[in-house]
């Protein structure tokens, strides 16, 4: 589903829109075939830079246009659609799955599981697409990643922006770190009131 | 007791304030990697050799136990795990864990047998860390390679590739059997695998070096070359120094976090300094545009090549004296804290000459430390109490309280309260006269 900016850019201001970016924990994105590591850092920015690319450009490895993008957040957020600006000559992608709340996702991993929701990606160079997402999916997202599995037709695939819009909650979704689980109960671990004490002041 | 452990905590924030400063104006680097590791043992037929004394497997065994140590203290979150490729199939013996006595006890009792599996190996131990408990630790392999690859160049050349796609690193140790198709095969499969010289291949010929000795001094130990080497320099350094060889003078085994906490400051000084310096250079080169702005390009590039040339020497100098300054620092951690008051005195006043910054931490440290003192003992309090010294000093002979010198005496001991110690010896024995 992907629907084209129906007036013009100059009557309002597109980049507000596009502004959860800010939220995205940048130096915990991360990517998986990367040409260069380090290189998805720059594809997140502001609207107005999404066809500069000073920053360089996040390109996969020769021969394989596969490419996953893990994107933490520093809240929670609600994502209203996605915005992707890729390479030229048959280098951008041509399909986009996406999964939330998921660390830790690899090629194998991604190829097996049922990705929250996928998109058909048209070659979008100046940036105007972009694709809704069923929105009842995506409330309290803390991770999002996204998987490209091909490009048109290109050698590598190479994306230059990527952007998001949404909304920003200011809740965390925290994940439990660590859990001792009691495998046999050990009665000196539970003690009662009455074995320490009485939990009463007694005179000596 | 309590007074020790209050001046060793004293010296300790000192550390944390000195220690990050010197580190980053020498120039060390340190990046704390967390790492889960699988290693790959060879224990086929061809380990019995005796060619690596005292057999090929046993050097391997010592080898591997030197990789465990090595990669559980450089990072206590850093995870090793342990498999076999031959014997009748490749076996995990354990799954990445920290627990180094784990580790060493499963390399008891292995049995030698069969053929090197090497495309299996490798793809079991990705399976094992893709299944480690921490997501966000770094994924390495490192290979034993002592038997014959029976395996084709451009099958070990696609395992490199899907390594290298799921960014885990390899690093590859061939030794035992020589040959060149094996040596050509390992090689491929190193260069498919890595990215940004994070996977390394390491060739050990038989010989009197022992095979642990020879890995000592390859990247495998020395880690991806940023935090390796700068480990290596900081030993040399505090070797020099005369203490122990360990990196912050502190022992990491008797005192873990304490080591933990200084490598902590230390990062993030380093960062603070890197966002610093950055800020510092771009206002330099905006201050260059504006000063330069009717002369021509080149006397403009002339100006910014002394300018950086200039701050090279005083770069120079400053590392000279914080040598120095370093060797004293970590001479103090050892020492009593009580005999190093005086010398820190003398020392601030050095560096201060040089380097502002340099002295402001300084004496920051040093009020800090000047503060516990004065509160340890009772004659520091009274000392620090104002109308006391007054009422002391009008019942000395000789001292008229309203000259004017003993009343900036009276002033510059109140902002100035590590005096006081030395006042301490001065005032009793003026009382007992």
């Amino acid at each position: 589903m992907a629907c084209l900016h129906d007036h013009s850019c100059e009557d309002h201001d597109c980049s507000s829109d596009w502004s959860l970016y800010k939220h995205i924990d940048i130096p915990k994105v991360s990517a998986l075939n990367e040409a260069v590591p380090g290189s998805v850092k720059a594809v997140f920015k502001a609207w107005e830079q999404r066809l500069s690319s000073s920053e360089g450009l996040l390109e996969s490895n020769e021969g394989d246009p596969e490419l996953i993008v893990y994107i933490p957040f520093t809240s929670d957020v609600k994502i209203k659609s996605i915005s992707i600006v890729g390479g030229a000559d048959g280098t951008s992608p041509n399909k986009m799955r996406a999964f939330i709340n998921r660390e830790g996702i690899d090629f194998s991993d991604a190829q097996s599981m049922q990705a929250v929701q996928e998109w058909d990606l048209a070659e979008n160079l100046q940036g105007v697409l972009e694709y809704q997402t069923r929105y009842s999916r995506f409330q309290g997202v803390g991770n999002l990643t996204l998987h490209f599995p091909d490009s048109y037709g290109g050698d590598t695939s190479r994306i230059q922006y990527i952007g998001l819009k949404g909304e920003a909650t200011q809740l965390k979704r925290d994940v439990v770190a660590t859990i001792v689980y009691e495998l046999m109960p050990n009665p000196s671990d539970h003690k009662t009131k009455s074995e320490s004490g009485g939990g009463m002041s007694h005179v000596e | 007791m309590v007074l020790e452990v209050r001046s060793s905590i004293s010296i300790i924030y000192c550390f944390l304030d000195i220690y990050p400063f010197l580190f980053q104006k020498l120039g060390f680097n340190f990046v704390i990697s967390n790492q889960a590791t699988m290693i790959c043992i060879d224990n086929s037929e061809w380990m019995r050799n005796g060619d690596y004394s005292p057999t090929r497997f046993q050097a391997q065994a010592d080898a591997v136990n030197l990789i465990c140590g090595a990669k559980t203290q450089s990072n206590p979150e850093n995870t090793v795990g342990v498999l076999t490729m031959a014997g009748k199939g490749v076996r995990v013996l354990v799954t990445p864990t920290s627990d180094l006595g784990k580790i060493l006890a499963c390399m008891h009792g292995l049995e030698i047998g069969g053929e090197m599996n090497l495309a299996a190996g490798i793809q079991v131990a990705q399976l094992a860390l893709k299944h480690r408990q921490n997501k966000k630790q770094q994924q390495r392999i490192i290979v034993f390679a002592g038997g014959p690859v029976k395996y084709d160049k451009k099958v070990l050349e696609m395992i490199g590739k899907k390594l290298k796609k799921n960014s885990v690193a390899l690093d590859v140790v061939n030794f035992g059997e020589e040959d060149e198709e094996k040596t050509e095969k390992l090689e491929a499969l190193v260069a498919a695998v890595n990215n940004n010289d994070s996977s390394h291949i390491v060739h050990v010929p038989a010989g009197s070096n022992a095979l642990s000795d020879v890995l000592l001094s390859t990247p495998i130990f020395t880690g991806d070359g940023e935090g390796g080497s700068g480990f290596a320099a900081a030993a040399a350094a505090a070797a020099a120094g005369g203490v122990s060889g360990f990196d912050f003078g502190v022992d990491p085994n008797l005192d873990p976090e304490l080591a933990l906490a200084l490598r902590v400051s230390m990062e993030e000084e380093r960062a603070r300094q890197e966002a610093a310096a950055k800020k510092a250079a771009d206002d330099s080169s905006k201050q260059d545009k504006e000063g330069e702005s009717t002369s021509q390009d080149a006397t403009m590039s002339e100006n910014a090549a002394t300018s950086a040339s200039e701050s090279e020497n005083k770069k120079d100098d400053l590392m000279d004296d914080e040598n120095a300054l370093l060797q004293q620092a970590l001479a103090m951690s050892m020492d009593d804290p009580a005999a190093t008051v005086t010398t820190r005195d003398t020392d601030m006043s050095e560096a201060a000459a040089d380097d502002q910054d340099l002295a402001l931490a300084l004496q920051l440290s040093v009020q800090e430390g000047a503060k516990d003192q004065s509160g340890e003992t009772d004659m520091g309090k009274l000392l620090s109490d104002q109308s006391f010294m007054s009422s002391v000093l009008a019942s000395l002979p000789g001292v008229d309280p309203n000259d004017p010198s003993v009343k900036d005496l009276l002033a510059s001991m109140q902002n100035q309260p590590e005096v006081s110690p030395k006042k301490d010896e001065d005032k009793p024995k003026e009382e007992d006269k």
